[in-house]
C-alpha cells in the first residue's frame, strides 16, 4: 500500500466576531491507497474540514497536505482546481447534480472538462451507470430520480474518471435508513472492486460500519482511531 | 469544455426560469424592434429632406457668381458657352440645368408681391421639382416661351388666374430699373406653399431679355448618386475657375444639419434604449446567479475552472440577447417591409414643411449598416453587461457557495 492522501500538523482555524474557531488542531492523517476510512464525530468536531482540505476545497491555516504525492502548499487556485478535476471525485450530501442535464449527461460533464474526447466520454459514462445499475435512468434528468438515485448517479460521475480518492461528505444525510443501506453497499463495492480509496465524513453509525477505518474527531484533533480487522468483520 | 456544449447548457439553463427569461427576451425583442423601426424612420426621413433640398434647384452641386448669395441679382451672373455642357462621365450625372435667378417685384391690378423671378429651359428641369408640378393651365413651352408659371398661392394673392397678364419689375444688368408684363400660362402647385408664393418661372431667353444680358446666375448639376458628389465637385471647380461651386449642403444647410442630427439621433436613441434594457439583463444574470449559488460552487469543487464559469454565465446572457435581437431584427424589418409604401403624415403636413420635407408619405429606409451596427453593438453590451455579474459568480467561494 502506498499513501494517497497524507496531512502533517494540520491547523484550520476560522476567524469569528467572537473568538477564533479551531477546527482543527495539528492533525496528523494519512490515507492508504485502496482504503475505505470514515471520519466520525459530532457536529464542529472537524469532519468535514479534514475532508474539504484534503479535498483542495479548503486551505490549511498550518501545516502541510499532499494528495498522491503533490503538495497543496503554495497551489494556485487554477492549479487546485485542476488537482481537484484530475485526481478527486467527490459525493456532497445534497446530490449536487446538474438539473438541466440528464444522468448520462451529468456523468460525462467532468470528462468534458477533463477534455476527452466525446465518444469516450459517452462509453465510459454507461459503463459507470451500468457498473452502478443505472442503465435505465441514463436519460433521466435529477428531477425525474429518487434521492438515492441522484446520489448513485453522483457516486458514477465521481468514479468515472478514475480518480486516486474518493470524498464524501455526509453522503447518506438525506436518505431514509434502506436507500443509506444501499449507498453504502455501493460504495463498498466501488472501493473492492474497482480499487478506489475512500474517505467519508458521517456521522451516521451505518456508514461508519462499512468503512474499514474509522476515525474520530473530536474538538478538531483525532481522538481515537479503528481499524476493522478481517476477524472483527 | 466545449464552446457547443457551454452553448448548449446555457441554452438548458435559459428555460430553468422560463417566465423570467421570456419576459426579458420579449423586452428585448420589443427594444431591437424599435431601434430598427426608429432607424429606418430617421433614415426615411433624412432621405426625404436631402432629396428635397436636392430638388429644390439646388442640384447635387451649383455654379454661382462669388457674391451671389448675399447679392443675388444679374450682376452676379456669368457668361455660358451655348454649346457647353458638364464634362462628367457617363452614368454619374441625371441632368444639369441653366437658369437666370433674379429677385423681383410682381404686380397685379390689386396687389404686389416680392418674389424670385427665374428664367428656365423646361427641358431641363427634370433635375428639379418644376417637372414634378401639377399645373392648372399651360406648362412653359421652351427657353423662349415669354409666359410666365405662377404659384398657386401667390396668383390668390394676386387675386389672379391663368390668361391674365401681370407686371414683373426687376434691376438690369446696367442697374437700371427693368419691367415688363407677362401673361400667365398656367399655375403650379407645389408640396411648399412657401415655394408657390416665392417663385416665378419663364423662359431663360424670355428672362435675359428683361435683363439685357446673355449670361446665367446658376448652373446647377443633379446626379445619380450622392456618392459621384466629391468628384464632380472637383471637376467642375477645374472647369469654372473664378467661380463658386457649391454642394447642396452648403447652399441648405439646415437640411443638411438635419441630416447630420438624425445621424446622431440614431446612436443617442439607441443608447438611451439599449442601456435601460441591458440594466434588465444584468438584473436577470444577478439573479440566475443568485439562484445557483450551490450549483456553481459545485461545479467549482468538482474542478471547473473561473474561466469556465464566466465562460458559462456571459454566455447564457450572450444567447438571451442574440435571440432578442435576432426576434427585434427580424420583426423591425418585417415591419419596415409591411410599411413599405409608406406611413401617411399627412395629420402632420405643416411640420414636415418646416423639416423640409416635400412629401407626406415616409418610407422607411433600412440600411444594412445600420442593422450590422444595432447587432453588434448589443451583442457586445451584452456580453460587458454580463460579465460582471460573471466575475460575482467567478470569485465565489465553493464551500460558501455549497453551504448557501
Amino acid at each position: 500500500m502506498n499513501t494517497v492522501a497524507r496531512c502533517h500538523s494540520v491547523s484550520r482555524i476560522y476567524d469569528d466576531e467572537v473568538a477564533p474557531v479551531h477546527a482543527l488542531r495539528n492533525v496528523d492523517f494519512h490515507l492508504e491507497r485502496g482504503e475505505f476510512v470514515s471520519l466520525a464525530g459530532p457536529s464542529g468536531s472537524g469532519k468535514s474540514t479534514l475532508l474539504h482540505v484534503i479535498g483542495a476545497l479548503d486551505e490549511p491555516t498550518d501545516g502541510s497536505v499532499e494528495v498522491d504525492g503533490v503538495s497543496l502548499d503554495g497551489l494556485k487556485a487554477r492549479e487546485l482546481s485542476d488537482l481537484r478535476l484530475e485526481k478527486i471525485g467527490f459525493v456532497f450530501q445534497a446530490f449536487n447534480l446538474i438539473p438541466v442535464l440528464t444522468a448520462r449527461e451529468n456523468v460525462e460533464f467532468i470528462m468534458q472538462l477533463q477534455g476527452i474526447d466525446s465518444a469516450s466520454r459517452r462509453e465510459r459514462a454507461e459503463e459507470a451507470l451500468r457498473s452502478l445499475d443505472l442503465g435505465e435512468l441514463a436519460d433521466r434528468r435529477p428531477n425525474e430520480m429518487s434521492g438515492g438515485q441522484q446520489q448513485r448517479v453522483a457516486i458514477a460521475r465521481a468514479i468515472v474518471t478514475n480518480p486516486v480518492l474518493l470524498l464524501a461528505d455526509e453522503p447518506s444525510a438525506n436518505l431514509d435508513t434502506n436507500t443509506t443501506k444501499e449507498l453504502c453497499e455501493l460504495l463498498t463495492r466501488v472501493n473492492q472492486e474497482r480499487g478506489v480509496t475512500i474517505l467519508t465524513a458521517t456521522h451516521d453509525p451505518m456508514v461508519m460500519g462499512y468503512a474499514a477505518r474509522q476515525v474520530l474527531l473530536r474538538d478538531g484533533e483525532i481522538a481515537d482511531e479503528q481499524r476493522e480487522t478481517p476477524e472483527s468483520t | 469544455m466545449s464552446l457547443v456544449k457551454v452553448g448548449q447548457l446555457a441554452w438548458r439553463n435559459l428555460w430553468r426560469q422560463r417566465r423570467r427569461n421570456v419576459t426579458m427576451l420579449v423586452a428585448l425583442s420589443f427594444a431591437v424592434m424599435g431601434v430598427v423601426f426608429l432607424n429606418a424612420f430617421l433614415r426615411g426621413m433624412t432621405a426625404q429632406m436631402a432629396d428635397s433640398a436636392v430638388n429644390n434647384m439646388q442640384g447635387h452641386v451649383k455654379v454661382l457668381q462669388p457674391g451671389y448669395l448675399d447679392d443675388p441679382g444679374i450682376g452676379k451672373s456669368f457668361v455660358l458657352e451655348s454649346e457647353w455642357s458638364p464634362e462628367i462621365p457617363a452614368g454619374q450625372m441625371q441632368g444639369w440645368a441653366r437658369r437666370v435667378r433674379v429677385p423681383a417685384v410682381i404686380m397685379s391690378e390689386r396687389e404686389t408681391r416680392g418674389i424670385e423671378f427665374i428664367g428656365i429651359d423646361p427641358a431641363q428641369e427634370s433635375i428639379s421639382f418644376v417637372a414634378d408640378w401639377t399645373i392648372e393651365g399651360e406648362g412653359l413651352q421652351g427657353p423662349d416661351d415669354r409666359r410666365i408659371l405662377v404659384g398657386k398661392s401667390l396668383a390668390e394673392q394676386l387675386e389672379t388666374v391663368a390668361g391674365r397678364r401681370l407686371v414683373i419689375i426687376t434691376q438690369g444688368a446696367d442697374g437700371r430699373s427693368r419691367e415688363a408684363g407677362y401673361r400667365i400660362a398656367g399655375t403650379y402647385e407645389s408640396e411648399f406653399s412657401a415655394v408657390e408664393k416665392l417663385y416665378v418661372f419663364t423662359g431663360i431667353e424670355a428672362a435675359q431679355a428683361l435683363l439685357a444680358s446673355d449670361a446665367v446666375t446658376e448652373v446647377s448639376v443633379r446626379l445619380t448618386d450622392a456618392k459621384h458628389q466629391p468628384t464632380v465637385l472637383e471637376s467642375l471647380i477645374a472647369t469654372f475657375i473664378g467661380l463658386n461651386v457649391f454642394t447642396w449642403q452648403t447652399l441648405e444647410p439646415m437640411a443638411a444639419a438635419m441630416m447630420q442630427l438624425s445621424d446622431a439621433m440614431i446612436y443617442i436613441l439607441f443608447i438611451i434604449i439599449m442601456t435601460a434594457l441591458v440594466f434588465g439583463l444584468v438584473n436577470t444574470v444577478v439573479t440566475a446567479i443568485m439562484e445557483r449559488y450551490r450549483e456553481i460552487g459545485m461545479l467549482r469543487a468538482l474542478g471547473m475552472r473561473a474561466s469556465a464559469v464566466l465562460l458559462q454565465v456571459v454566455a447564457e446572457s450572450t444567447l438571451i440577447m442574440l435571440l432578442g435581437v435576432a426576434i427585434g431584427t427580424a420583426a423591425g424589418g418585417g415591419l419596415c417591409l409591411w410599411l413599405s409604401d409608406g406611413i401617411d403624415l399627412s395629420a402632420f403636413a405643416e411640420g414636415l414643411e418646416g423639416f423640409g420635407m416635400a412629401s407626406n408619405v415616409l418610407v422607411p429606409v433600412v440600411l444594412p449598416g445600420d442593422l450590422a451596427f444595432v447587432v453588434m453593438a448589443s451583442v457586445v453590451m451584452g456580453v460587458v453587461a454580463s460579465f460582471f455579474p460573471a466575475l460575482r459568480a467567478v470569485r465565489l467561494n465553493p464551500l460558501e457557495a455549497m453551504r448557501h
